[in-house]
């Protein structure tokens, strides 16, 4: 294992140790440690299989780990159900986009925001005091922050099933910050997109983890390795539900197991445009 | 809730603006007429048989509004509604006949809308723990233990058990002037539909406001994508829950307020084949639109209506077609042609013809 510098215990926002998880026979995870430090975009590569969104669903809640712990900010969540880490604070995006494609743009960054909303049923069915300022409010800071920020103001009002993917890529990161998350689990984030996008969005998650107001740690799934070594801050390699190495980028790319079991020994750089 | 259709030019300079139901004059104005119309004209210029038509339209819509939330809204099938909507009746007729009110609440006409409400709540409470599978079943499995909530609650509870109750043989009737909100006694016609329409309007309104709040939302995240939705932080199942309470809530209340019609209650308005006649009626409105309600329970009530006078109107030449249990073939007949048709035809019901319709003159006489 490559460790370049030590890391303050206080940083670490999300740590997993020695996570396992079993689909039957099959290991999908045997034993995979990983730090995420506050502030840092953290890469997880590997080939098609490895295990990535695997582990993204463990972190998320959506499976539980047979064996391992995972700490968030300090406190065991392995017995915590997805909806509660969302209220801690940590929000995703999917590899095959899952919006909401019966509401609109502007529902669906709504939706993102449900843990902010407090209105129920009483108040709700009147809308009026209570629940319609609350609207107004989010509404204000759904428009000024998140339709602003992604560029996505001609198309608010659009039922999100009716954009093409590049826009629902778009809308999903756009719901998945509207969370305001301390941690944004990106599950390939560029999959699917052209050049344009692409960029696009590479600077969209540039922009969320470092402006100030944002300040967003980022763990990201990604196969686009030009995008990966250029944003991530450390890189973490994933092969068949083992850990290779975790570093820096420049660590990875000339690690020799890295090279053989995923980047290949050809030109890495050939797949950026 | 999609965006209303502006003319060129007007744009809205605050959120509040746009987050009205009534954004425009001309909306504002066509609103003014259709509550005119519903609360004036319909009542004062209608007969007894178009009133009792209207009514009953009314209670369609209550009935399936709750279909409405729980299939359209909330992606949960449910084919148990009927059940919902006894409990319902029953509790308020029982609490109307059984339960030793004080004089004053009699004398001041509160015991109906106080039934009426705990009607609600315990249709809600009865919906909820029928819902409960949904917390771990979907699709076609949870029709399965909606369909149990059907069987369970009318031909086993409410006809062995409840129904017995008193001695009554098997239905309630409610001795005239029980049934009266303040000072009115529900005893006509026309009194029938005014309690009607402002039941249909207040629930109408309150489920619009629900669906554009954050539990509505919610709901529609589960239907669209409950993964996504969990990890969003919503509950699912306790959003699951509070629709199926919503939905016994609005089923509670229709019951209820079908006992001011009818003056009775008895097992055989609750049958299983009303629960399929509240899906058909959404599924012929549109799943997933209130206005798919509205225009269902009017196709569905003045198809039934037409039936029955064409077939009155025939029966001079052939007799046998005036046979008691004869009108029911044809009008399930009638029910499941109108049903295939609308699937193969416009599986969107008629309230997505509407609004193209509307689109069509907002736009006109252009074509985009």
């Amino acid at each position: 294992m490559v460790k370049t510098n030590e890391i303050n215990a206080g940083d670490i926002l999300l740590e997993l140790e020695d996570i396992h998880m079993y689909f039957g026979k099959v290991a999908a995870l045997a034993g995979v440690s990983l730090q995420v430090r506050k502030g840092e975009i953290h890469s997880v590569i590997g080939p098609n299989g490895a295990g990535k969104t695997v582990m993204m669903n463990c972190i998320n809640g959506l499976y539980r780990p047979q064996r391992g712990n995972i700490h968030y900010r300090g406190q065991r969540i392995n017995d915590i159900k997805p909806y509660q880490r969302a209220e801690l604070g940590m929000s995703r995006t999917f590899q095959k986009v899952e919006v909401f494609g019966g509401m609109t743009v502007l529902d669906n960054i709504r939706l993102g925001r449900h843990i902010h909303f407090k209105s129920g049923i009483a108040s709700g069915s009147w809308y009026l005091g209570k629940t319609k300022r609350e609207e107004i409010k989010h509404r204000t800071f759904i428009e000024e922050e998140i339709i602003d920020l992604l560029e996505i103001e001609h198309i608010r009002h659009t039922p999100t099933g009716m954009l093409p993917y590049g826009l629902q890529k778009r809308v999903e990161l756009g719901r998945a910050l509207a969370l305001e998350p301390e941690l944004l689990i990106l599950d390939e984030p560029l999959a699917g997109l052209n050049l344009e996008e692409v960029e696009d969005m590479a600077r969209f998650i540039l922009d969320v983890n470092e402006e100030e107001r944002w300040k967003v740690t980022c763990l990201l799934v990604e196969h686009d390795m030009g995008v990966v070594m250029d944003l991530s801050h450390r890189v973490f390699v994933l092969n068949f539900g083992y850990m290779i190495m975790d570093g820096t980028p420049e660590e990875a790319q000339i690690n020799p197991e890295v090279i053989k079991a995923y980047l290949g020994e050809e030109d890495l750089y050939a797949t950026r445009g | 809730m999609s965006t209303t259709w502006l003319p060129c030019g007007t744009y809205h300079q605050s959120y509040v603006k746009d987050h009205g139901w009534w954004q425009t004059s001309f909306v504002y104005g066509k609103m003014t007429l259709l509550v005119i119309v519903l609360f004036i004209i319909i009542p004062v210029f209608c007969g007894d048989y178009l009133l009792s038509i209207a009514y009953k339209i009314g209670y369609t819509i209550l009935a399936a509004l709750g279909v409405q939330l729980l299939i359209g809204y909330c992606g949960q099938i449910t084919l148990g509604h009927a059940a919902f909507v006894a409990v319902g009746s029953y509790t308020s007729a029982m609490l109307i006949l059984y339960v030793p009110w004080p004089n004053f609440l009699f004398s001041a006409g509160l015991v109906y809308p106080i039934s009426m409400i705990a009607a609600g709540f315990a249709a809600g409470l009865w919906s909820v723990l029928f819902g409960l599978p949904s917390a771990r079943v979907k699709g076609f499995y949870l029709i399965m233990t909606t369909m149990a909530a059907q069987w369970i609650t009318v031909p086993l509870v409410i006809t062995q058990y409840v129904s017995r109750i008193g001695g009554r043989g098997h239905y309630f009737s409610l001795p005239p002037g029980t049934i009266s909100i303040g000072p009115w006694a529900i005893d006509s016609d026309r009194k029938i539909y005014y309690l009607m329409i402002v039941l249909v309007c207040l629930c109408l309104l309150a489920m619009a406001n629900l669906l554009r709040s954050r539990v509505g939302r919610a709901w529609i995240a589960i239907r669209d994508n409950d993964i996504a939705a969990e990890t969003l932080g919503v509950n699912i199942v306790w959003y699951k829950l509070v629709a199926f309470f919503v939905a016994g809530f609005i089923a509670g209340i229709a019951g209820s307020f079908w006992i001011s019609a009818l003056y009775f209650v008895s097992p055989e308005h609750f049958e299983f084949f009303y629960s399929l006649w509240w899906v058909g009626v959404i599924l012929i409105g549109g799943v997933g639109s209130l206005h798919g309600v509205v225009f269902g329970a009017m196709f569905m009530v003045l198809v039934e209506e037409i039936l029955r006078n064409g077939l009155v109107a025939m029966g001079g030449w052939m007799p046998e077609l005036m046979l008691v249990g004869k009108f029911d073939y044809f009008r399930d007949s009638a029910f499941g042609l109108a049903i295939i048709l609308f699937l193969i035809y416009e599986p969107n019901g008629i309230s997505y013809r509407y609004w193209q319709i509307k689109n069509y003159f907002n736009l006109w006489p252009f074509s985009y």
